[in-house]
């Protein structure tokens, strides 16, 4: 089956290249493809140079619209199954056989890579605030759609071919994870959701801080009310 | 009202119909979106060349004063023009979302054939 990892990236020049090779090594069979978001440090060049199979938009469009490139590349070179997968090296590649599985085997359509499912198998639990408002958008989901997803902000998920059709014509740009997964909910597709354990960013800076995180919190969950009255 | 204030007022509309069509012969206005524009002017003179126009509507009506009436018609029409602008806006964003995913892939494609091609020369 044609896999394809999708990795986002914005001024990841400290991660990207060590994230690829670790790629390259543990799972040489897959492949890949950078989406370099208008980054404006070396990552376009670092991309260039060590001939990483890469995209490069010509303007910023936020994570929503990176990914959503990266999953149109998909569909257009008929892949089966495409994982997205974070640039700055918070995700381990080893975990990504265990996210393939579900989808491969035809169990779900939409695999999601949770890090509070098994607290013994994660070094990284995140902060309190953090856990807080994942419990917050979880609850509002589960209202919203009767299904619990533990993780709905996680950003290491594998989907199949429909879904990649589905991503590839419509992708919220807002806030990209939980409101496609409350999309894919909707449309009555089968999600799972596997523990993985993620690392601590190795360099470079997370762009979130508590205001953000808080200003995140309403609009997302106010998205989400949104999204779930809509009609598909 | 006093009749210089009219005139005066006139004057200043009719220089804002000219700027307008101005802007529409140069192309700066779409015509779709200049006949909103337009209608306004016209409905601003009508309403100042007519004497006692807009204190008899604005008494029919039930307003306590016509600058009342004015003011609520303003604020109204303005709130509209700006939710408009604003769904304007969001269209306009997602095209262009799409305009740049969409490029940004071709641009990889023909990269990927003129090294190809390039390849094949080389041989």
């Amino acid at each position: 089956m044609k896999t394809l990892l999708i990795i986002p990236a914005y001024n990841e020049e400290e991660n990207i290249l060590r994230v690829c090779k670790e790629i390259d090594k543990k799972r040489p069979d897959i492949d890949y493809v950078v989406i370099n978001d208008g980054s404006k440090d070396k990552t376009l060049e670092i991309l260039e140079k060590n001939n990483i199979n890469h995209i490069n938009l010509i303007h910023n469009l936020g994570i929503g619209g990176a990914v959503q490139t990266g999953y149109k590349y998909a569909y257009e070179n008929n892949y089966d199954i495409a994982i997205q997968y974070d640039g700055d090296g918070q995700h381990d590649v080893s975990y990504v056989e265990k996210i393939i599985e579900p989808v491969r085997k035809g169990e779900a359509n939409m695999c999601i890579g949770t890090r509070y499912l098994d607290k013994s198998s994660s070094e990284f639990q995140s902060t309190f605030m953090r856990r807080l408002g994942k419990n917050i958008i979880s609850f509002i989901i589960r209202i919203c759609c009767h299904k619990k997803i533990t993780d709905p902000t996680s950003g290491f998920r594998a989907v199949d071919k429909e879904i990649i059709e589905l991503f590839a014509k419509k992708y919220p740009t807002d806030y990209p994870e939980p409101e496609s997964t409350v999309d894919v909910l909707k449309r009555k597709y089968k999600v799972v959701e596997v523990p993985v354990s993620m690392r601590e960013r190795e360099g470079g800076k997370s762009s979130i801080n508590i205001f953000k995180s808080i200003d995140y919190m309403i609009k997302v969950s106010l998205a989400i009310l949104i999204d779930s009255i809509k009609k598909v | 009202m006093p009749i210089i204030l009219r005139i005066v007022l006139i004057a200043i509309t009719l220089v804002y119909i000219l700027i307008l069509i101005k802007a529409i012969n140069k192309k700066n206005l779409q015509i779709s979106f200049s006949v909103f524009w337009i209608v306004s002017g016209i409905i601003l003179i009508v309403a100042l060349a007519i004497p006692n126009l807009v204190e008899f509507v604005s008494h029919k009506l039930g307003f306590i004063a016509p600058s009342n009436m004015v003011f609520c018609l303003t604020i109204f029409i303005a709130f509209y023009l700006i939710f408009n602008m604003t769904i304007k806006l969001a269209e306009e964003n997602k095209k262009n979302t799409a305009i740049i995913q969409e490029l940004s892939i071709l641009k990889k494609r023909v990269k990927k054939l003129e090294d190809e091609k390039e390849e094949k020369n080389g041989k």
